[in-house]
């Protein structure tokens, strides 16, 4: 018997990054294939180090096809420490949450994770002093209260070589300039200034060392509350009106402070309500929307939907999917959001106003109503860059807590709520609305949202830019290394390799037409003049020819009251904001232009990407949106290659050989989990389910008045 | 031939979703249509329905501005009219009562609808699709399968096409006794055989079982049915009622087969529900397509207390085990449910549209639909209420297989020759009545009102116009395109959608207008129009080097000269080098490479390119309302399908010569 084991027993060595070191370790453990009830799985080496926990497989040899799309830093069987998000033990069938010491070792650990992956672990076969350090280990490192220093983002950038060749061109606003060129980009630089009041930190620890306020607002104002009270710019409109937002004064016991501060803010309103400034609307989000605490309670109960045990509760929860659905107001949430976000654009586009939004620390909801308001109104940020570029500006600069809101260190479960993943799950509303209008994916936005939990990256894992900085030259032990250098999320090839990166790309994505085309359009092709659509009708389109805006405009702001009074003739009373929504909507899109999402009911939808991307049951065989990509890729090589036939010939006059066209991608082999999880078997049986047709119950009445009893009158035989 | 019978000014239209665009304009009342014409805007818009579209009319309460008119069509179009005088709106109602419900088959608009060609035309149109060839396509009659002519002049099953196809060894006598022992007669007959291993899809009715009756003759016919399957040792029999259902007609005297009774039978129910069921459903699933910005909860639970999306999945998840029975296990199936013309027809047509590839082009989905539903006597009359009928039997009953279809088309997006286009185009057809195809509840009530003869058929239509109706992710020899679809064995509910496509296709606005396939079109026509430019540049090319070489002669005599003089040769309009080439180009007509920056060599999808979505499925334009010019065209479908040749059809005939 031994003999038989013994070829297995290979040594199994984890890849290890610069910086990250084995913990524990225990072998034998057997990992059950994720999809189905059966016992099928694998033996192998469960590991845990400073940076992940690992599922080593005995027989690694068996996966000779790499995948396509493969994350060089996390692999498929590894979850980094702060990706666990709870474990569970299982003692005698029973699931048991595991979080501190244990008296007993369960034979079976379950671990959830951030990203929606679930595990599962037997250890019966393991021996029971490697179960016991394994089981405590993971416990300990993902669990239990950990310090920023710990942290494996310190032991990584020591240790890692200072590679970062610097490339990255996304705009980090960490310094003045940064925020100068934002403010001549935005042209808010008439009203609004950059200051370097903070320098030193000197008003604030939770501000950036620089940010932008009114021209008008006084150095000794901005450092009377620690920034308190302060409109802080966030982005200029094209028609000058800006977006500003404030932190608000705590609730106050003391009246006569409570007095000076409120004073204090009439000074400022007064300032900033002046000429130049345009009229003010102040939109105090902590009452106008859901508070963190709804939303990270809804959050909870969304993912629970997706962290699936087994292919039973699937079933059990599917029957009810729209309602359970419903239940857990996530999706709402998303919509008051996103509705939140087009009455600030609608203030800001068409009347003009200024809009200040306040909220008690200004870095979670205002992040994600201010960065939405700039997605849909500045196609700069529909761009790669400039999406980056905005996370920065509003996140990571604005003092946005990840590490609290994350609860990357599980200091508090209180301070935890999926603000950032809030933001990026609109934006993949947007995303999935107007797909040529984005430069990037879905699965660039479904990586992002992985990326919260990769621990090389300085980007999401430090609560303002005070605690990085001081942490990045801090009182580091071995001086020698000097300070920190830390990697930025934005560099994407430290996680993909070039082909992978291709899935981040939208090749739909309509590029901003050059103002300079004019004149080469003459000497096209007579075919190539109109490139439209079939069933494309010659009719005079609704076309927003700036004359015609210009006397709408005209027209609206002169009669604007009296005209509105006889159209609005109906019982309801005008509603500017739906006025509004429904105009754009009715006239054709300018993916360069404003963008405004379809808020109506039908139109939010689960980002079925991230959250269905592990659970076999979700999965198409050669179908899915990822079909439409892979198409869409090899036909976007095929017309490349085509044109580039094209240049061939005219530069070799003459040219006899054509090109094969390249076909990278089967689509009809990849499943619709593609690029995340990998491709499984079927089942050949036919069988039906047993538990869907429970549920019509209600119908009664009318399955008893059945249309068989209906015919028999008429019946011949 | 054709009168306005009322006209009503300053009617106004409401936009149901915003109560700001009330457009002002007339109200006309023909024999065929209901049209809307807005006033004095630049683009004259119209809506124009046809009666046979309307689903409900309904007058409500008279407000200080009029009294209000609700229009709801079968189509899902929902049209709110104010008419300021309550006599006008009363008489309106009335004639529109009267006439969205015909009594006879010659007040239907395909009767009058000329698209103006001649009778060989028409025959040709009727040809196109034509089910004996389909049964030769899957190798049949062969020596397991046989035409049958037991139904000639419809004397076993009234309901029946004439040509039946049925195993060799079931005779005669068998089929009619079989048939004596089924409701309505409807014997069990061939819907699909898989050629590769031999397993068919049959259909039936019901048996007349009760309690404990038997028929040899049925029982042998089963047997037939099997023996036609060399490769199997049983057949499935599915019933795709709840077995509630089933069992309580036994009571009847109907039911379903008692597996002791028939020999190596497996029985499975699959629990479909009834019309009136289906009805209820599509009606409280309409009612939340009908609230104005509905929030989430409305949403989502509107949706799932219509039970609609669990229907659908019923039906798929038959057809899915169906197909799996056939192509993986190599067994051949009977399909029934009461009479085997509603559930029977949705699920053998699901199954076979898995099954066969060939069912997933245009052509094979036009003749999928003329086997399963048009010769096997799906009652389109009763179902869809063309003809004024008993309400209790209309029920969306195709509509939920063209739905199935565009669930699978969501999840396969590459599968399918045709697009969402061709589903709801056919669809509207279906309660148009402007083509013969749907009309009667059987072959033999069409044939003896001489359909083919005195109407169009709508494949040829739709064939004529099939760029419309293209998917641009389909490639025939794409390997998806080819075999069995393998969905999963019962996809979960999430991978069910709410089509908004077709249930909310009229709301503005209401849905983001420019889907990727639209955009993948432009794609397609820019990788073509690549293609052209590349064979005329080549064309360009072999001239010019056919010229070169017989200018060569004369140019080095030049070449002499102009040394001699020190001129330069590169004016003359010959390429020697790349250079020469495109500044050569300048004056050709073209792009010329040299200038291709990245603007050139990117795709270029701009606004202005794709500025104008397609009606149908964008609810952006006009036009899928019927608006258009009136001037210059009217649409052939009174509704939503402007075309072409429509602008020439008789519509236009009818209004001009009022």
């Amino acid at each position: 018997e031994i003999q038989v084991k013994e070829p297995i027993e290979k040594e199994v060595n984890p890849r290890l990054l610069p910086g990250e070191l084995l913990l524990c370790e225990a072998s034998t453990v057997y990992k059950y294939i994720q999809e189905d009830g059966s016992n099928r799985g694998t033996y192998g080496k469960l590991v845990c180090t400073n940076f992940k926990i690992s599922f080593l497989d005995d027989d690694s040899a068996s996966d000779d096809n790499e995948p396509q799309f493969k994350n060089k830093i996390v692999d498929c069987n590894d979850i980094t420490l702060q990706c666990v998000d709870q474990i569970y033990g299982v003692y005698d069938e029973k699931k048991k949450l595991l979080t501190g010491q244990l008296r007993k070792y369960p034979e079976k650990l379950i671990i959830y994770c951030k990203d929606l992956r679930v595990f599962h672990f037997c250890l019966r076969y393991t021996k029971e002093e490697e179960v016991k350090r394994i089981v405590s280990g993971i416990i300990h490192h993902t669990q239990t209260p950990k310090l920023l220093k710990r942290l494996f983002l310190f032991s990584y950038a020591s240790a890692a070589p200072n590679n970062t060749d610097g490339r990255n061109q996304t705009v980090m606003f960490e310094t003045l300039e940064d925020w100068r060129d934002e403010l001549e980009r935005t042209k808010g630089n008439v009203k609004y200034k950059a200051v370097t009041t903070n320098e030193g930190y000197r008003v604030s620890e939770k501000l950036p060392l620089y940010f932008v306020v009114p021209i008008c607002v006084s150095e000794e104002s901005i450092l009377k509350y620690e920034g308190r009270g302060i409109p802080i710019w966030c982005w200029s409109c094209h028609n000058g009106a800006a977006l500003l937002k404030m932190s608000a004064f705590p609730k106050e016991q003391d009246d006569s402070t409570a007095q000076t501060q409120k004073a204090f803010l009439d000074g400022i309103y007064k300032t900033i309500s002046k000429p130049p400034y345009e009229l003010l609307k102040v939109d105090d989000l902590s009452s106008s929307l859901p508070s963190l605490q709804d939303i990270q309670t809804a959050y909870t109960r969304f993912k629970q939907l997706f962290l699936i045990d087994n292919s039973t509760d699937f079933w059990a929860t599917d029957v009810k999917w729209f309602s359970l659905l419903e239940s857990t107001n996530w999706l709402e949430i998303i919509r008051r959001v996103l509705k939140k976000a087009i009455e600030v654009v609608e203030c800001l586009e068409r009347q003009h106003t200024n809009v200040l939004l306040i909220e008690e620390s200004a870095t979670d909801l205002c992040c994600v109503i201010s960065s939405l308001v700039q997605v849909m109104m500045d196609s700069y940020n529909r761009t790669k860059l400039g999406f980056q570029s905005l996370i920065q500006k509003e996140w990571v600069a604005g003092g946005h807590a990840f590490l609290d809101r994350c609860n990357h260190l599980r200091r508090s479960d209180k301070e935890e709520a999926p603000v950032f993943l809030l933001l990026l799950n609109c934006v993949w509303q947007l995303v999935q609305q107007y797909p040529p209008a984005f430069e990037f994916t879905e699965t660039y936005l479904t990586v992002l949202s992985d990326s919260l939990y990769v621990p090389i990256f300085s980007t999401f894992f430090f609560n303002s830019q005070h605690q990085k900085d001081t942490n990045t030259t801090g009182e580091s032990l071995n001086t020698q290394s000097g300070p920190f250098r830390f990697l930025t999320v934005w560099d994407f090839s430290v996680q993909f390799d070039p082909k992978a990166k291709a899935f981040l790309n939208n090749p739909l994505y309509a590029e901003k037409p050059k103002p300079d085309k004019s004149q080469r359009k003459t000497t096209r092709f007579k075919h190539q003049r109109q490139l439209s659509l079939p069933l494309t009708q010659t009719k005079p389109s609704t076309k927003r020819g700036f004359f015609r805006e210009e006397t709408d405009h005209l027209i609206k702001n002169i009669l604007g009251k009296r005209i509105g009074k006889f159209i609005n003739s109906s019982d309801e009373p005008p509603n500017s904001f739906r006025e509004f929504y429904d105009s754009w909507h009715s006239k054709s899109i300018d993916y360069h232009g404003l963008l405004l999402p379809c808020i109506d009911g039908p139109e939010i939808k689960v980002w079925a990407q991230r959250y269905f991307r592990w659970i076999p049951e979700a999965q198409v065989h050669g179908g899915g949106t990822i079909a439409i990509a892979a198409k869409i890729l090899d036909l976007m090589e095929e017309v490349q290659s085509l044109q580039e036939k094209m240049d061939e010939e005219h530069c070799q006059a003459i040219s006899g050989d054509v090109h094969s066209i390249p076909l990278l991608r089967e689509s009809a082999r990849l499943s619709s989990l593609f690029p995340f999880a990998s491709l499984q078997r079927q089942s050949v049986k036919p069988a039906l389910p047993t538990s869907t047709w429970k549920d019509l119950e209600d119908e009664d009445e009318l399955v008893k008045r059945d249309d068989e009893f209906v015919d028999l009158s008429g019946d011949t035989s | 031939l054709c009168h306005f019978f009322a006209q009503v000014e300053n009617v106004r239209l409401l936009d149901r979703l915003s109560s700001r665009k009330a457009a002002l304009g007339t109200l006309y009342l023909t024999a065929t249509h209901v049209i809307f014409v807005e006033n004095g805007s630049e683009t004259r818009k119209e809506i124009w329905v046809l009666h046979s579209q309307i689903s409900s009319i309904e007058k409500q309460a008279t407000t200080a501005t009029g009294c209000p008119l609700l229009i709801r069509c079968k189509n899902f179009q929902v049209i709110q009219l104010v008419i300021p005088q309550e006599r006008d709106c009363h008489d309106i109602y009335i004639s529109l009562i009267r006439l969205a419900r015909p009594v006879k088959y010659e007040e239907l608009y395909c009767f009058s609808f000329n698209p103006k060609l001649d009778k060989e035309e028409r025959e040709q149109g009727w040809k196109l699709v034509d089910l004996n060839e389909e049964y030769n396509r899957m190798g049949i009659p062969n020596n397991y399968w046989q035409i049958s002519d037991v139904n000639r002049d419809y004397g076993v099953c009234d309901s029946y096409p004439t040509e039946v196809y049925v195993p060799k060894s079931a005779t005669a006598h068998i089929i009619v006794g079989s048939s004596k022992f089924r409701s309505r007669r409807r014997f069990p007959a061939l819907s699909y055989y898989c050629k590769d291993n031999h397993a068919s899809i049959c259909r039936s009715s019901q048996p007349l079982s009760g309690f404990s009756a038997r028929c040899l003759e049925d029982e042998q016919m089963l047997q037939a049915i099997r023996k036609a399957n060399p490769g199997s040792n049983f057949i499935y029999v599915v019933d795709t009622r709840p077995k509630l259902n089933a069992m309580a007609n036994r009571a009847a005297g109907k039911g379903y087969e008692n597996e002791d009774n028939y020999s190596n039978i497996k029985f499975q129910f699959i629990g479909i529900e009834n019309i009136h069921v289906m009805r209820n459903s599509l009606q409280k699933m309409l009612e939340v397509c009908e609230l104005k910005s509905p929030s989430m909860s409305d949403f989502l639970w509107g949706l799932e207390n219509s039970g609609w999306l669990k229907h659908i999945k019923a039906i798929m998840d038959a057809g899915i085990f169906i197909a799996k029975a056939v192509a993986e296990e190599g067994v051949s199936v009977l399909v029934h449910c009461s009479d085997g013309w509603d559930r029977t027809a949705q699920v053998c047509s699901v199954a076979s549209l898995l099954l066969d590839p060939y069912y997933r082009t245009m052509k094979g989905f036009m003749v999928l639909i003329e086997k399963d539903w048009v010769s096997f006597g799906h009652k389109f009359n009763h179902r869809y209420g063309n003809l004024d009928g008993d309400p209790k039997e209309i029920s969306p009953v195709i509509d939920q297989f063209i739905e199935c279809v565009w669930q699978l088309m969501e999840q396969f997006p590459c599968a399918f020759e045709f697009n969402e286009r061709f589903l709801i185009h056919i669809q509207h057809h279906i309660y148009s009545c402007q083509f013969g195809n749907f009309l009667c509840n059987s072959q033999k009530e069409r044939r003896e009102l001489k359909i083919q003869e005195r109407t169009y058929s709508l494949w040829a239509h739709l064939w004529k116009n099939r760029a419309d109706y293209l998917n641009p992710l389909y490639r025939s020899d794409h390997s998806q395109t080819q075999g069995t679809l393998h969905p999963r064995m019962a996809p979960c509910n999430f991978l069910y959608k709410f089509w908004s496509g077709m249930y909310n296709r009229f709301e503005k606005g209401l849905h983001p207008r420019q889907s990727v396939t639209d955009y993948l079109m432009a794609v397609k026509e820019e990788t073509q129009q690549l293609e052209e430019e590349l064979e005329v540049l080549r064309e360009r090319l072999a001239n010019l080097q056919e010229s070169q070489l017989n200018d060569n002669k004369v140019k080095s005599k030049q070449q002499e000269r102009s040394k001699q003089l020190g001129l330069s040769t590169s004016n003359n309009s010959l390429a020697n080098t790349p250079q020469e080439y495109s500044n050569d180009l300048k004056s050709f007509p073209s792009r010329s490479p040299s200038q291709g920056d990245e603007e050139d060599s990117a795709l270029i999808l701009t606004q202005d390119n794709l500025k104008s979505s397609d009606p149908d499925l964008s609810a952006n334009s006009d036009q899928e309302s019927g608006v258009e010019d009136l001037s210059c065209r009217s649409p052939s479908g009174g509704g939503c399908l402007p075309s072409e040749d429509s602008g020439k059809d008789s519509d236009e005939a009818v209004f001009l010569a009022v």
